[in-house]
């Protein structure tokens, strides 16, 4: 039997250079389902950009911006990508070599399960 | 909000996790309700008073989970409106701590949970060995102590 989210998340991991790829609480940061290559530490990846995504929304809405959509972290050696249904965040983890462009359109339409 | 600690060792490992975890509120204690460490608190009476409780919520909690699954709940979490209690148990030197945190939606339970592991690590590395021969915590002396301990905290010892 596959969890619900199992589809979402493995879909995501093909992408070249995904490293992992997971389904979040947006208000306790706790993983609900994921997909992750070996010695990823999804549950600090979960926790902290769930954190990371709920204060990008209230940023967002300080600055009258509306809604957030597509997070994206870029640091040295990875890049963090996150996008918000309504109490879920989908969470992927990334080398800086992912095609971004195929990866975020993938993303927004993954979303749209969530919600 | 200060922080404040009965035992010298207590003290880094409770403000890191304090400054990580965003917590409003942090107490160590032993299981049987004695601090040893608190944040968040500026009253005396309201750290005793939580540290009963939580020493009855964690009893309660672990004798359920040995019913339950022959073990004693290691963590318990319940969610208010405003806040949130996260009540763990915290492996030190052969004997067990609680840390009772309570935070807001500056932080989370995922946030909670994974700097608990590094307060864990830090507990583990810094706690003084308990001995075999140590009296029990409910022994005759224990009131003496927990009040000790407060007026410590609070700066009337």
């Amino acid at each position: 039997m596959h969890a619900p989210f199992s589809q979402l998340t493995e879909s995501l991991i093909r992408h070249r250079g995904v490293l992992g790829a997971m389904v979040v609480g947006l208000d306790d940061g706790v993983m609900v389902h994921s997909t992750l290559q070996v010695g990823v530490n999804g549950n600090a990846f979960a926790a902290l950009t769930a954190s990371l995504y709920r204060k990008a929304q209230r940023s967002a809405g300080a600055a009258g911006f509306g809604a957030t959509g597509f997070l994206e972290l870029l640091a040295e050696q990875g890049r963090v990508c996150a996008v918000g249904g309504e109490n879920l965040v989908l969470v992927v983890v990334c080398e800086t070599r992912v095609n971004v462009g195929m990866l975020r359109v993938d993303l927004l339409r993954a979303v749209e399960q969530l919600s | 909000m200060k922080l404040s600690v009965v035992a010298g060792w207590v003290e880094f490992p409770l403000k890191q996790f304090v400054d990580d975890a965003r917590v409003e509120i942090a107490v160590l204690m032993h299981p049987a309700g004695q601090v040893l460490g608190q944040y968040g608190f500026a009253r005396s009476i309201d750290v005793m008073t939580a540290c009963a409780l939580a020493s009855a919520i964690h009893a309660s909690s672990s004798e359920l989970g040995r019913q339950l699954e022959g073990k004693p709940f290691s963590a318990l979490h319940y969610m208010g409106r405003d806040r949130q209690i996260f009540l763990g148990a915290i492996p030190a030197q052969g004997s067990v701590l609680l840390l009772l945190a309570v935070f807001d939606s500056e932080s989370s339970l995922g946030i909670v949970q994974l700097f608990l592991e590094e307060f864990k690590a830090r507990v583990a590395a810094a706690a003084p060995a308990v001995s075999s021969g140590q009296p029990p915590a409910l022994a005759e002396n224990f009131e003496r102590d927990l009040n000790h301990n407060l007026a410590q905290l609070f700066g009337r010892a």
